[in-house]
């Protein structure tokens, strides 16, 4: 029997469900101490002077460290997205400020102490002596000239900008039948991990050694990162990534707390540990989306796409090292989607403001660019009369252009778009939907169907990217016993990879699966890979384990062979037993007997010109990643298009503006599915927070830059109730280029969420020309937009 | 943030409490179910340098419904006013407005002095209580005060209660027979502050209508009204209340203008409720 395929609990099951996980709050030392940090009250400040003296006459205090100590002791955090490469501005960012706070929460003091009260109570007696400085926190005004300047030195806020023209826009425009225009904007968002950010960080003055326990998704890239900042060997260094309470892209390296509390424990010589509080989370932890699209779209009278023209403004707030900010660039790189259209016109700008910096958040861009090419699809829709889906299905690429190359210089690798929406319109029963709804307003109530798609590339490679460098490793060892160990370069933070890649070594194999263990996140026993991101777990980390398996799946295959006395080719396994084929169930030689083999009789007739052991470290890289355009023709980061096709039904309260989601449904394409279970789980974790993109989260800041949102009163989640029971469909495209057609799914979910709860919340009210202009999609903002609709001609009152 | 050290008293009676009031001062804050003050130092927000628990004060968990009043204990716990008998048939109102406190883990612990002294303008009860011409009983070293919740709740987190009072008791007439009573309230998310509640108290052509979560302070209104209303009649209610909500605020949830128009859609969902619920 084959594990991949089949829907298996993940490993982790037990232990976590028990409450006897390990997360980085778990993990104890003799001798722990530890680190608060004091964080800037001010957007935008000068930190003139510092007086610790009082925090260090603290009893239990044993470390005091500024930005002084920190600018002259260590180098500046390694860009994660070199800002060089892409023309792109950058800063020097440091693990404490050094003479400038420039967004509220940036870090300007750390204290050590005996216990995390004592640090707390300290940082109250920490004296800065700020100068406030001008702040900017709105993007358009960051633009205007004489905006106070995030970065002084830049002579303007505008950390990237491109101009980019492809095909013929202009006439695309004068030969168009019609040209809808407008403008959408997502809210900035956070992921809100169950656990916050952490780590425990222990210097062995004698050994010169630090193991890091660190709640990341990067084990490998933090090592480097670490080392390069406090200048030391990174073989010096051991990253141990414990249990990871959700991470979502936010527990990307690197944050400026690592490297100071690193710091600090090669200054005090103990333990330090720092734990995040959630304010400080909501504060600091990473933000995303912040994106304003202001669009103009020429299209046919048969509803055809034909340009597109668009301004993009990226609120990527404050800049620094973490790499949240390309999400701006590949929500550009995306378009136009699952969609075909080749003129446009694209000013796409990242401004910096005095707000918590971006860093990667699941979706990483492509929510917003599926976000603005439903909206257009859905105003071409009105604006021609033609059907919704009529208008998508006109547009869509097509099932037999795959590969597909996007003007973008995008690859699509495969897919069938409209295949995924005509399965998901079954599945909602979109013919006949008019009939219920005309029922449900018989009865007073007002429901609508919203429809989306989304394209959600996977296993990002950047040139000269040491953290999102497509490439991964898995080492498969088989031990004399017959047990086999898997250590990857990948890792997971709850998301169930760990049991889809013993699936996959399991059929490589043919073993049980129990036999199977695997580890992860661990520098010094893990062979080197980036980590979890960009949904690359299984597509690169599994094909990884696969030719690694493969590989010894082979040997073993020959000494059966020569176990048995005959050739390779004849053998096949049944039940674990190497068998001649065609001769099952009468003899053969087991799985654990060809193990024994191969380890105790290295020099026998069985092993003759075969090398000892049962062990292979393997490699992967994706063959359709196009990093040499020069050559190649065009430049490509993303090898794998997963997409999907949502279908919301929502119930709208017109006179609050409040709304129920009744039902949502997606028909996803992750490929080939090693794990139907946790492919599912994906999915809902990504619609879940899709939805709260959608409909509830929002990080917001007043004028001056001061935030609004510090806690989870004020920055709203979703939770059970508001969450209809998900429906989700598969249509499996296996991908080309990976050994069993796997793509990526963990970031797939999100972006149907936000077209398709636009889309229904205006179907449910025909009666006015409702247009949502914002996310997230609050009663308030529904009721003014309700109140402000023009009401179409001919529509009954 | 985590909190600096405090003194922490657990008085086994009422007396013993007022006198650790007296005695420390201002600086000294009441602890009941804790579900609104905990936050508020573990935020930073609230640094007192002494914490006196009512949780061991014998006496003060009672609800008695002997009389034409309930009585209602101020460490009676949200739960308990959810599933209560004579609660649910003496003031449906309130029970319906204690079920969407929070979450389950708030309703076990929270208690109804407690949200009453706190007076969160979202809190759930106030429009209740102000509806139904409730009086909160503080006692202080003075003695006993009996104050109409009309007249107790002065603002944002503001109350008639001085530092070295303690609210002992909140009684809630009785419903009289015949006459209904109703909640409604908008929020986000399940759990989450209201944006706008009311509650409404109808009884014969008498309709009574609280509302808070739109106003710093829970205001009442009342008027006259058809024993079946029509849908004039309903909006008349609506215009009722959203002219009480004239201090209604602006925050992210909503405009002022949004909340007052709230105010009235709730206004009139309550006055539904209770007409439906007459006895």
């Amino acid at each position: 029997m084959s594990y991949v395929g089949q829907s298996m609990p993940m490993m982790t099951n037990a232990r976590l469900a028990a409450g006897k996980g390990m997360f980085v709050d778990d993990v104890q030392l003799p001798g722990m101490t530890f680190m608060a940090v004091l964080r800037s009250p001010y957007a935008h400040a000068r930190i003139r002077g510092i007086d610790v003296s009082a925090a260090e006459a603290l009893r239990g205090v044993l470390y005091v460290a500024t930005g002084r100590e920190i600018g002259e002791q260590t180098n500046p955090i390694p860009e994660t997205y070199d800002t060089a490469a892409v023309g792109a501005k950058g800063v020097s960012w440091y693990a404490l400020c050094v003479d400038r706070a420039r967004f509220v929460g940036e870090a300007v003091a750390a204290v050590v102490a005996e216990d995390r009260f004592t640090a707390y109570e300290a940082l109250d007696l920490i004296e800065v002596d700020y100068e406030e400085l001008p702040a900017v926190s709105d993007p358009e005004q960051a633009l205007e000239p004489g905006a106070p300047l995030v970065e002084p030195d830049w002579g303007d806020n505008l950390m990237a900008s491109r101009d980019i023209r492809l095909g013929d826009p202009d006439t695309a425009f004068a030969e168009a039948d019609g040209v809808v225009e407008g403008v959408v904007k997502s809210a900035r968002i956070t992921g809100a991990a169950i656990e916050p950010r952490g780590c425990v960080a222990s210097w062995d003055p004698y050994k010169e050694a630090l193991t890091f326990w660190d709640s990341t998704q990067a084990p490998h890239a933090v090592r480097m990162y670490l080392a390069r900042t406090l200048g030391i060997a990174d073989t010096s260094i051991r990253v141990i990534q414990p249990h990871v309470g959700g991470a979502f892209g936010l527990k990307l390296p690197t944050f400026q707390e690592e490297p100071l509390c690193a710091y600090l424990s090669m200054k005090v010589g103990r333990p330090v540990k720092w734990i995040e509080t959630r304010a400080e989370n909501l504060l600091v932890g990473g933000h995303a989306r912040d994106t304003s699209f202001r669009y103009q779209a020429a299209y046919k009278a048969d509803g055809e796409l034909t340009g597109i023209r668009l301004d993009v403004i990226a609120d990527v707030g404050a800049p620094s090292a973490l790499c949240g900010w390309g999400m701006s660039f590949v929500t550009w790189y995306c378009l136009p989607c699952v969609y075909k259209c080749e003129n446009s016109e694209t000013h796409l700008r990242s401004v910096v403001t005095n707000k918590c910096p971006w860093n990667a958040y699941r979706g990483y861009g492509k929510d917003a660019a599926s976000l603005l090419m439903e909206r257009i699809m859905d105003h071409i829709a009105k604006a021609t009369g033609i059907d919704r889906t009529e208008v998508r299905f006109r547009n869509f690429v097509q099932p037999d252009e795959f590969p597909y190359p996007q003007v973008s210089g995008a690859m699509l690798d495969s897919g069938n778009y409209p295949g995924a929406l005509r399965k998901v319109m079954e599945m909602i029963d979109y013919e006949g939907f008019p009939a219920l709804q005309e029922e449900a307003r018989r009865e007073g109530r007002r429901i609508g169907l919203g429809i989306a798609m989304e394209l959600t590339p996977e296993g990002c490679s950047m040139p000269g990217s040491l953290m999102l460098n497509g490439t991964d490793s898995t080492e498969v060892r088989i031990t004399p016993n017959g047990n086999v160990i898997v250590l990857t370069g990948i890792t997971s933070p709850g998301c169930g990879n760990e049991t889809g890649i013993a699936q996959i070594v399991a059929d490589a194999l043919r073993c049980d699966f129990s036999r199977i263990s695997v580890v992860q996140g661990d520098t010094e026993t893990c062979p080197w890979g980036f980590g979890n991101y960009s949904s690359r777990s299984i597509i690169i980390g599994g094909s990884a384990a696969q030719v690694a398996g493969d590989e010894i799946h082979d040997k073993m295959r020959q000494v059966a062979a020569n176990m048995l006395e005959a050739s390779a080719d004849d053998i096949e396994v049944v039940d674990e037993q190497f068998v001649v084929r065609g001769s099952a169930g009468r003899g053969g030689v087991g799985f654990e007997d060809v193990a024994r083999e191969v380890y105790s009789n290295p020099h026998g007739k069985n092993m003759e010109g075969i090398e000892p052991m049962l062990q292979s470290v393997r490699q992967w890289k994706m063959p359709n990643v196009y990093h040499q355009p020069e050559k190649q023709g065009r430049f490509s980061a993303y090898p794998s298009w997963p997409y999907g096709a949502a279908a919301a039904i929502v119930e709208v309260d017109p006179e609050s503006g409040h709304v129920k989601i009744l039902r949502y449904c997606l028909v996803e394409d992750a490929g080939t599915i090693v794990n139907p279970l946790l492919v599912d789980a994906n999915l809902h974790g990504g619609i879940a927070q899709g939805i709260g993109g959608a409909m509830f989260e929002q990080i917001a800041y007043d004028e001056s830059g001061q935030p609004l949102t510090a806690t989870f009163m004020d920055y709203t989640l979703p939770t059970a109730v508001e969450l209809p029971r998900l429906e989700i469909g598969h249509q499996q495209t296996p991908a080309p280029f990976t050994p069993l057609g796997t793509k990526g799914v963990g970031e797939s979910g999100v972006g149907g969420t936000l077209g398709s709860l636009c889309s229904a919340i205006e179907n449910a009210l025909p009666e006015v020309d409702l247009h949502l202009t914002e996310l997230p999609l609050t009663p308030s903002r529904i009721w003014e937009a309700i109140r402000n609709a023009p009401v179409p001609a001919g529509a009954a009152a | 943030m985590l909190a600096a050290g405090f003194e922490f008293h657990t008085p086994a009676d009422l007396s013993e409490a007022l006198r650790l009031l007296a005695d420390k001062g201002p600086e000294a804050k009441v602890l009941a179910g804790g579900m609104s003050m905990v936050p508020a130092v573990n935020l930073g927000l609230l640094r007192p340098t002494c914490v006196v628990s009512l949780n061991h004060v014998s006496g003060l968990d009672s609800i008695d419904d002997s009389g034409d009043e309930l009585r209602i204990g101020a460490l009676v716990r949200h739960a308990r006013i959810v599933s209560d008998p004579a609660i649910r048939q003496h003031a449906p109102a309130l029970a319906a407005a204690a079920s969407v406190i929070g979450d389950v883990q708030v309703r076990n612990r929270g208690t109804i002095g407690g949200s009453v002294a706190h007076a969160d303008p979202a809190a759930d009860y106030l429009p209740v209580l102000v509806a139904f011409g409730a009086t909160i009983v503080v006692q202080g070293p003075q003695g006993t005060r009996e104050l109409p919740a009309r007249e107790f709740f002065l603002g944002v987190m503001l109350t008639q209660l001085t530092a070295d009072e303690i609210v002992t008791e909140v009684r809630v007439p009785k419903l009289p027979p015949g006459a209904g009573s109703g909640y409604a309230r908008l929020a986000r998310v399940e759990g989450a502050f209201a944006i706008a509640n009311a509650a409404a108290f109808v009884d014969g052509s008498r309709c009574v209508i609280g509302i808070g979560a739109a106003v710093p302070a829970p205001v009442v209104t009342e008027l006259a009204l058809g024993s079946q209303p029509d849908d004039a009649g309903l909006e008349r209610v609506a215009e009722a209340a959203r002219a009480a909500c004239e201090d209604a605020y602006d925050d992210l949830s909503g405009s002022a203008g949004y909340r007052r128009a709230m105010a009235g859609v709730y206004a009139r969902r309550a006055v539904s409720l209770a007409i439906e619920a007459r006895g």
